[in-house]
């Protein structure tokens, strides 16, 4: 997705929203959370379509702010953790109701996403209920905040997943997804990959974990095949968050039979999204300083069997 | 006999009407009309596999999917790029032919690639299925066990599961490959090969995890795209043997490349 520009209008829509809701006055004009949306839309810039992915995906955007809780994804166990500590607007990165529809279809497209075809959770689901009902008895807010984030603040993900490996002062270039580590090897990088991201089961590595490892190179998310192709040889492991097994994986695994020594380790899209998702939480706190931002990491939703 | 009949053989054998217009079904390098000493079946191209094949003294390899690392096998931006550089000269010093036989098999009234897996993840049932096996029940049993299983019967060693381990199962629905199907109401563990982890038609991960978290017994084991259809290369060995004489007919699996 490339940046868009925002237009004059669409700039003064937001300035005038910004000013109407007052929110300086601190105490004395209540914090909604559509007024949180509309600081950080007009801080971020650009267009925000209705039809576009971000937007309110739960909840009554009128409801008064009491802390923001950023994550890579809102899931269950995010919004119970989100309520304890005293937050009521989440702020999440992939989407909440099970797929890009996030909830069930328009009533003019019902039926379509009947089957095991994939349309979206259907309105009666009793996962898709209990969620729901967890969110309004809770007053909780949900935004999608994803296109947007990674738009205008594209390396921000990149440079969560950094720091969170402790790898700020590695890069080669700026806004690059090069590293040059302390030299060491590819099971030992991954070693503190999971230590430091408290990973479970979803980490899956390819190439030989002996392998020298100087540089690596950081994807959170997905990386596509084109991207691998150009990019790969230039570090000794790429880090993803997910790629496509049959076209991703098995080029690093030809590689590999090859004779190369590089590798590569996914991680899981929402773990590697979640350090991102942290920066945005710092961030927010820069536009939002009347209640509280916490990040709340979704973790790695996976395990494995014995 | 050449690789092209071969083909035809296999079209005619396959009980469908074949769909000519299949951009994956093709031949992808070496030369159809090349005599064919010996047929390598495989769920991938993979290099390793290449030269299994080759050792073997296999020169036609007949491949579920991809060789050139994307669906299409589009190799306009590879050209210059080394490694498909040496793997093409690999194929074409050594004589080997390859052709994808994807649409075709999962046309099939009989789904190799379900119903090989299924035996080999041992759950029954679902022996005469088509890509769209039905829900199938299985003794009941935790999550935790009914993984364990799957992992041990299976010998799949990068399986990724969620869901509660103590969650108690007994209904399965599986699908092949990138084919996870969506959970659905009927269904306990969906057990799939891999599915984009989020922000797709249906995200099973997060689905799953939030059943868990609402005490709701849902479970997803995801078995790695390959290896939830490689047995289905290895019946379809079988099935070439039965039409296709006087040839050596062998399964050469690709190779399963994570550790974890």
């Amino acid at each position: 997705m490339k940046p868009a520009h925002i237009s004059r209008r669409r700039f003064a829509q937001i300035a005038g929203s910004v000013a109407a809701a007052g929110l300086p006055i601190r105490g004395t004009t209540a914090l909604t959370a559509q007024a949180v949306v509309e600081r950080l839309q007009a801080a971020l810039g650009g267009e925000w379509p209705a039809a576009g992915l971000d937007g309110f995906k739960a909840g009554d955007p009128s409801t008064t702010v009491k802390g923001i809780a950023t994550t890579a994804m809102a899931t269950m166990d995010v919004l119970k953790q989100a309520v304890k500590v005293g937050t009521n607007l989440v702020i999440s990165y992939e989407p909440t109701f099970y797929g890009r529809q996030d909830g069930p279809p328009a009533a003019s497209a019902a039926g379509r996403g009947g089957g095991r075809g994939f349309g979206g959770v259907t309105a009666d689901d009793p996962v898709y209920q209990g969620k729901k009902e967890y969110i309004e008895k809770n007053g909780l807010v949900v935004f999608r905040l994803h296109d947007h984030w990674q738009s205008r603040k594209g390396d921000e993900m990149t440079a969560g997943l950094a720091d969170m490996l402790g790898w700020s002062k590695n890069r080669i270039k700026p806004d690059d997804v090069l590293f040059e580590i302390p030299a060491t090897t590819a099971e030992e990088v991954v070693a503190q990959i999971r230590k430091k991201l408290n990973l479970r089961g979803g980490l899956r590595a390819v190439g030989d974990r002996k392998a020298a490892v100087r540089r690596v190179m950081l994807y959170p998310g997905a990386v596509t095949p084109p991207t691998m192709w150009q990019r790969y040889t230039e570090a000794d492991l790429m880090i993803a968050g997910e790629v496509r097994e049959w076209e991703n994986t098995y080029y690093a695994a030809d590689i590999f039979s090859a004779g190369e020594k590089r590798g590569l380790v996914t991680i899981g899209r929402v773990v590697s999204e979640d350090p991102g998702m942290r920066a945005c939480a710092a961030w927010l706190k820069t536009v939002v300083k009347e209640v509280p931002a916490h990040w709340i990491g979704a973790g790695d939703l996976y395990w494995r069997a014995v | 006999m050449t690789a092209r009949e071969i083909v035809d053989l296999i079209k005619k054998n396959s009980g469908i009407t074949w769909n000519e217009r299949s951009t994956r079904d093709t031949f992808k390098m070496g030369d159809p009309d090349a005599e064919v000493k010996g047929i390598a079946t495989t769920m991938m191209t993979t290099f390793d596999m290449l030269k299994r094949a080759n050792q073997a003294g296999l020169n036609f390899v007949i491949t579920h999917e991809g060789t050139w690392w994307n669906d299409r096998d589009d190799t306009k931006d590879l050209t210059t790029n080394p490694l498909y550089i040496k793997k093409a000269e690999f194929i074409q010093k050594n004589g080997m032919v390859i052709w994808r036989n994807h649409d075709g098999m999962h046309a099939m009234k009989q789904d190799y690639t379900v119903t090989a897996t299924l035996r080999a993840i041992g759950v029954k049932g679902g022996e005469n299925s088509s890509m769209r096996a039905p829900v199938l029940p299985f003794p009941e049993a935790t999550l935790g066990e009914f993984a364990s299983q799957v992992k041990r019967v299976s010998g799949i060693r990068a399986m990724r599961c969620v869901g509660d381990p103590k969650a108690k199962v007994g209904k399965v629905l599986f699908g092949p490959g990138y084919a996870t199907p969506r959970m659905t109401p009927d269904t306990d563990v969906v057990v799939g090969g891999e599915q984009q982890e989020a922000d797709g038609g249906f995200d099973n991960v997060e689905y799953v995890a939030d059943a868990a978290s609402l005490g709701i017994p849902k479970g997803l084991l995801m078995l790695g795209h390959v290896v939830s259809e490689q047995p289905g290369m290895e019946d379809f060995a079988k099935f070439l043997q039965t039409f296709i004489k006087g040839i050596p007919i062998q399964f050469v699996p690709a190779e399963e490349p994570f550790w974890t």
